[in-house]
């Protein structure tokens, strides 16, 4: 009874659920207002997205006559409780261990297209030809970014696997402990391969300019999108900003978890504080400066660059160094 | 509830219309969030691509008989609570279109228009003028 | 390749170069084309700007009774082309720079600058007219010293009558240089000379063409 409750409360609450929720936000925020400083503009507050969300729920809900309801409405909650339920996988160093003795990495690795899933479904319910096209764009911008994913997985649990000897370490609890002991991650060198493709997967999967291809608003009006409005608009925007911690929280676990001396409250701080450091340096300033790619030059891009990257660290793992 | 209400108010995103402009006051909208000169986003405001996500509608150009029908079709799909903008002068009296022969007309006599922005075009700075009115007037219009 | 890694770190460096309004006054050239101001007392009802405005804003209705006419221009449809400015021969309609032009739509009928011009009488024959403006008066009948001043409250053709009544000034014949020898394209009376010569309700100055 009492892990039930322990594990309700790590998803709801902390590291999932509400903390996420906040933390997404706040970064999301962040972003916006360092975008703006980078393109010498003043920006919005930071705490602009809370704020569109406040708005979102006095607007009223329009479904079209063609639609689906039934997944048109669903759609969003998919993606938003899937990414709620991944945060409680992402282990907080020094506060959180993440769910010890299991294997997580692939669970993750299952759970992170959801919101893209979300994205899917909710545009081929709402019966637009533009959400048709944002549903194909958006499958075709998965195929790309998953295979890197899936291959700097596979690298860091065969490192870490090959020096505990167990072959591959599928839990991100153990590849914390392994690097609390032995090093980050991030800075062997036989892993930054695998962390350059990591940098370049987060925009693809964040949506983010120059990838920001299935939800182009100057090219098929907002795509998947188009059709929502209201309350259901708002839980795609949760789903997306509990995406970004999700990734970014796993990356950190991945390459730089490391702790600080004090407690709870400061190695909190501490994440959030990483987490926000790599998000300004694979999705800020990315995003500042860029346009956008044509869906089949995204796709080659992934072929050309993140994979052959993470596969190089993934055979330099395998093979023991 | 008041407080949720004027932190509502404080993201406006913004839909622009077409109705048969000649682009001036396009242009003009355009600037008005592109160049980093007159940044909308200050005021949490954003240009959004599809009508169903809009707060306040900024429409240009006298009504054309061409596109009147679309302009009506795509101004119902905007969710309510919106307030409507015209801008430059041609949708408030038709502008120097006046009287033509393809003109409907000015365009508050299909679509209740809220707020007058008159120039041709006008500054970016009246636009953003006309934003923070219409955003007062859709506080006063939630109850706020 | 990374030179945008360049301009993004010049970017943050110079800070931004966003124009402070609404939170502050923004900077408006003194000569920015805003709304039309009318001068009642230099109008002179030539409806020129009337004729000429690009979008029909311009209107001028005569009183019933008689003692002058309401000048309206209705911001909504005036296209700040400056037609009325360019045109008015006594300056009496400007462009000031205001642009402070957002209203709610109830005060769409009232965005108006209302001006009411009155008329006066002739001292003559009593007709209805406006008075001449100073400015005109002394580009008509200044050259040579005239005394106007009489003039100004007097309908056209009342000025007419007394323009031809008053003394008009003919300089003499020894005075008007001959056609010099050899210089057969030179035209005989100069700009400045024709000035010299009054000729009543005409100011161009006669040009004359070398036979």
């Amino acid at each position: 009874m009492q892990d039930i409750l322990v594990a309700l409360f790590h998803m709801i609450v902390f590291p999932g659920g509400a903390f996420a929720l906040t933390l997404g936000l706040l970064l999301k925020g962040l972003d916006r207002k360092v975008e703006a400083r980078l393109q010498r503009r003043v920006g919005p507050p930071i705490v602009q997205p809370f704020i569109d969300l406040v708005k979102l729920t006095t607007k009223e809900t329009l479904i079209p006559a063609t639609a689906n309801r039934t997944f048109f409405l669903a759609a969003p909650l998919i993606g938003f409780t899937g990414m709620a339920v991944c945060a409680a996988f992402i282990p907080v160093p020094g506060v959180y261990d993440g769910m010890p003795g299991m294997g997580d990495m692939l669970v993750l690795f299952y759970l992170l297209p959801l919101p893209a899933i979300a994205l899917m479904v909710g545009g081929s319910a709402s019966s637009s030809p533009f959400g048709a096209i944002g549903f194909s764009r958006e499958m075709t911008m998965m195929l790309a970014y998953e295979i890197p994913l899936l291959a700097v997985l596979l690298a860091v649990a065969l490192k870490v696997g090959h020096a505990t000897g167990v072959g591959a370490e599928l839990s991100l609890a153990s590849v914390v402990a392994y690097q609390a002991s032995t090093g980050m991650l991030g800075l062997d060198p036989v892993m930054l391969p695998a962390l350059l493709a990591y940098l370049l997967f987060l925009p693809g999967t964040a949506g983010v300019p120059p990838f920001d291809i299935p939800e182009a608003e100057t090219e098929i009006i907002e795509g998947p999108l188009l059709e929502y409005s209201g309350p259901a608009l708002g839980f795609f925007h949760l789903g997306a900003a509990l995406k970004t911690v999700v990734v970014l929280g796993l990356g950190v676990a991945m390459f730089f978890p490391g702790t600080v001396p004090g407690g709870i409250v400061p190695n909190v701080l501490w994440f959030a504080l990483k987490c926000a450091g790599l998000m300004l340096l694979s999705l800020t300033l990315v995003k500042a400066a860029t346009g956008r790619f044509r869906i089949d030059q995204a796709f080659t891009f992934y072929l050309k660059l993140p994979t052959p990257l993470a596969m190089a660290s993934l055979a330099l793992a395998w093979l023991g160094f | 509830m008041n407080l949720l209400k004027k932190l509502a108010v404080r993201s406006p995103w913004l839909y622009r219309i077409n109705a048969g402009s000649c682009n001036g006051c396009d242009v003009e909208l355009a600037t008005t969030a592109c160049i980093p000169r007159y940044d909308v986003e200050r005021l949490g405001c954003k240009y959004c691509g599809s009508p169903r996500h809009a707060d306040i509608v900024l429409i240009t150009g006298p009504l054309t008989a061409r596109v009147k029908d679309k302009v009506l079709r795509v101004w119902d799909e905007i969710p309510a609570p919106k307030i409507t903008v015209a801008v430059g002068i041609c949708p408030v009296s038709g502008g120097v279109f006046r009287d033509g022969y393809p003109i409907e007309g000015p365009l508050d006599r299909y679509i209740p228009i809220d707020i007058n922005v008159p120039g041709c075009p006008p500054r970016p700075q009246a636009i953003i003028e006309g934003v923070v009115k219409a955003r007062d007037l859709w506080l006063e219009r939630i109850g706020g | 390749m990374f030179g945008f890694l360049k301009v993004l770190a010049r970017n943050v460096l110079k800070g931004p170069s966003t124009d402070p309004f609404p939170f502050a006054e923004a900077h408006t050239p003194a000569r920015f084309r805003g709304q039309v101001r009318l001068d009642p007392a230099l109008c002179v009802g030539c409806a020129i700007c009337h004729h000429v405005c690009a979008g029909g804003a311009i209107n001028i209705a005569e009183r019933e009774d008689g003692s002058g006419y309401d000048f309206t221009v209705w911001h909504n449809t005036c296209a700040l082309c400056g037609l009325c400015r360019h045109y008015c021969p006594t300056g009496a309609i400007t462009l000031s720079n205001d642009w402070h032009n957002a209203h709610l739509q109830s005060q769409k009928y009232d965005w108006c600058e209302r001006q009411f011009v009155p008329f006066m009488q002739c001292e003559g024959c009593g007709a209805h007219i406006r008075p001449l403006p100073p400015q005109l008066a002394a580009r008509a009948y200044g050259p040579g010293g005239f005394d106007f001043a009489s003039f100004m409250r007097l309908c056209p053709s009342c000025r007419q009558l007394a323009a031809a009544r008053a003394d008009v000034h003919i300089p003499e014949a020894s005075a008007m240089p001959a056609a010099p020898a050899g210089h057969a394209d030179e035209p005989a009376i100069r700009e400045g000379d024709a000035n010299a010569v009054t000729v009543k309700g005409d100011e161009t100055p006669a040009t004359g063409v070398q036979q």
